[in-house]
């Protein structure tokens, strides 16, 4: 039973860990939470389920399409939304994602209604494996694993060794420099927006094949995985995949012995977090000078 | 100095209006010659819009009454407010239909936390309340002269359900999932008054919170304690990620769900299919069924609210009003709120879709039986139990 609870963990950790990954994105270049991520992912997860079920189209369209979709509504909340604010503070910023976060929400509601929908994957949660004697792992779980390995291959090589993502960091550090040494601030905004959004809908996609659909289903997952983030630390790609595994095997076996914990389990993570270590388990701090 | 006297004139006219408008709705019974005034609040937009249509379903049954004419000929007008679920803004939409509008009784009413925030101002303001939407004790016990309840209690259905598994199925191994709530809570409370009955035990009583997506380890815990059925009071998307779960690791259950989960339609598209063979309470007949009472409104919301899907929560906003107009038929031309809440204490054995319902000035929960379906194929209803009586029911021992 333990088996299977470490591979339930660690393929639900795997989710939270890609919808993390998204919310460090944007936090690296701007320093900035943000709350609509989670609702941008189930706009982009509706879109899929619009082009499959109201234009009948094949599921690889549709998830590309979405994909397509979520970069243009990610870009599109930082032009509209977050640049035209006057001279904007961090929290300021947090408070206009907020406010995205409704208007989205409300906009789902309207378009596709409340009630709750089916969004299946070709994934399927019914195809299962053997790993070991009496634990299984399902294709859906094996999706996540390899998305959060790919994901975590390719940003570590982006940050590290392009040019986009070096200028991403850099204005993270310190935008003015960044300014000065020519790099293009507002459109490395604009790509960590889209970049984000874009990961962010892949996540919202599969937390919907494993729940339903539905303008409020992203809300808990944001909140698992900005604990995972904030465990593995907020500027660490791989330590936001690892904080998600290690997140996701601590509730299971919470749950199993202590449900009623459960739900707590993430909130007390965050706590202890920031009281012990603020900066997360493997991210490195940044003292700013003035 | 003509221009500013003539403002300050303008302005007291204004004032007079808007006061004596306001006093003189503040305390109207709610009916004149032509009408009267019902409504119903229920969360139209957030996390619990999908049970938002109850509170729409009265309009269909008003427009049914008065295309023939209304009731000794005054004309239903149903009001809708979203509260979105929230207590907070439950009083205040209910405090603006009664101190503006101008209620005579209000029927459905979702969410018990908003119920519980505004039954007390209903009753102060000798608003009659019928049909709340949600079962829950306080709202009955003890007897609130102004509220009458409709749906049956979770405890009983929680007792009726565990007594069908345990003699028609011949399931001993009973596991529980309940939402850390009163709802959840009575359904087990009901579970356990008819295992102590029988002097069995839960092998697992699991809570879970209703905005959890993950419950692996809620599934493993169940087939660890070796639960053959599992009874369950959660939230839709709850059940359906509690049957996902179980089908990837190959465990299969008999599932037995409160009747909140019992709109097949629904839970089997939105499950890929896994709702059929899945059991549930139901608090009145099924919407597709071709009784003529559920035919005749399944084609009456097809004509003023084709908009709607005809699903139990929906049938079940007309269910819930009803006793009221059953009430305020039987009270004739001279209404009056005395009148009405005579008729209703008076009502014994009243069936329309739902369960059989009587009220007396000293009990106020309504109806004590279920139903129980079975979903079939492709989200067919299939009634395996006609209503059914909570024989062990504390509260009719009383």
């Amino acid at each position: 039973m333990y088996g299977q609870l470490i591979v339930e963990g660690l393929s639900i950790g795997a989710c939270y860990a890609v919808f993390g990954i998204a919310v460090v994105i944007i936090y690296k270049t701007s320093e900035v939470i943000n709350f609509a991520q989670g609702e941008m992912a189930m706009i982009s997860t509706f879109v899929a389920y619009h082009i499959l079920n109201v234009y009948g189209w094949p599921f690889w369209y549709a998830f590309i399409g979405a994909l397509f979709f979520a970069v243009l509504l990610g870009v599109f909340i930082e032009v509209c939304f977050l640049r035209p604010a006057k001279d904007p503070t961090v929290l300021g910023l947090i408070v206009i994602t907020l406010g995205a976060e409704m208007l989205l929400m409300g906009l789902a509601s309207w378009k596709w209604g409340a009630e709750q929908k089916d969004f299946a994957l070709p994934f399927s949660f019914h195809k299962t494996h053997e790993l070991f004697k009496g634990v299984v792992i399902n294709d859906w779980s094996i999706a996540v694993f390899v998305m959060a390995a790919v994901l975590m291959i390719f940003l570590y090589i982006f940050f590290r060794y392009t040019k986009l993502g070096v200028a991403m960091r850099a204005t993270q550090q310190n935008e003015h420099a960044a300014r000065i040494m020519g790099i293009k601030v507002e459109r490395v905004f604009s790509f960590a927006w889209g970049f984000s959004s874009l990961i962010g809908a892949l996540a919202g996609m599969f937390f919907a094949a494993r729940s339903t659909l539905d303008p409020a289903y992203m809300m808990e997952p944001f909140l698992r995985a900005f604990a995972a983030a904030v465990l593995g630390g907020l500027m660490s790609i791989p330590g936001v995949v690892i904080g998600g595994g290690i997140l996701g095997i601590l509730e299971n076996f919470v749950g199993f012995h202590w449900p009623a914990w459960k739900p707590i389990v993430a909130f007390l993570v965050i706590v202890a977090v920031l009281c012990i270590r603020p900066s997360g388990l493997f991210a490195r701090h940044y003292e700013k000078k003035v | 100095m003509k221009g500013k006297g003539r403002f300050w004139a303008v302005l007291f006219t204004i004032s007079s209006l808007v006061l004596w408008t306001g006093i003189g709705l503040c305390g109207a019974p709610g009916f004149d010659d032509k009408e009267i005034r019902i409504a119903a609040w229920g969360p139209q937009t957030g996390p619990a819009a999908p049970w938002g249509s109850v509170a729409r379903a009265p309009a269909v049954l008003a427009a049914m009454i008065n295309e023939q004419g209304g009731i000794h000929g005054r004309k239903l007008k149903h009001f809708v407010r979203d509260d979105q679920y929230n207590p907070a803004q439950t009083k205040v939409v209910v405090k603006e239909l009664v101190e503006k509008e101008g209620i005579f009784s209000f029927v459905c009413g979702t969410g018990s936390a908003g119920g519980l925030a505004v039954k007390d101002y209903l009753a102060q303001n000798k608003v009659i309340w019928v049909g709340p939407a949600t079962s829950v004790k306080e709202y009955v016990f003890p007897v609130q002269p102004y509220l009458f309840s409709v749906y049956p209690l979770y405890e009983d259905e929680g007792s009726i359900l565990t007594k069908y598994v345990i003699e028609k199925l011949g399931i001993k191994e009973i596991g529980v999932v309940y939402q850390n709530d009163p709802y959840g809570k009575n359904g087990l409370d009901g579970v356990r008054q008819r295992l102590d009955h029988l002097k069995m035990k839960a092998v697992a009583e699991i809570p879970v919170e209703a905005t959890e997506k993950d419950l692996s380890s809620h599934v493993l815990k169940l087939k660890s304690a070796g639960a053959k059925a599992v009874l369950m009071w959660v939230h839709p998307t709850t059940g359906v990620v509690l049957v996902k779960t179980a089908a990837t690791i190959g465990y299969k259950p008999q599932w037995v769900a409160s009747n909140t989960l019992s709109d097949f339609e629904l839970m089997n598209k939105i499950s890929g299919g896994l709702w059929e063979g899945i059991i549930t309470g139901a608090f009145m007949l099924p919407p597709d069924s071709d009784d003529p009472r559920v035919v005749k409104y399944r084609e009456a919301a097809k004509k003023y609210a084709p908009e709607e899907r005809f699903g139990v929560f929906f049938m079940a906003g007309i269910m819930f009003t009803e006793p009221l107009v059953e009430a305020l038929k039987r009270v004739g031309k001279n209404l009056s709120t005395e009148a009405v809440l005579k008729a209703l204490n008076s009502m014994k054995n009243f069936q329309g879709v739902g369960p059989k319902l009587t009220w007396s000035p000293d009990q106020h929960q309504g109806s004590d039986s279920i139903q129980i379906w079975k979903c079939g194929p492709g989200g067919k209803t299939i009634l395996l139990q006609d209503w059914t009586v909570n024989e062990l029911a504390h509260w009719k021992k009383k």
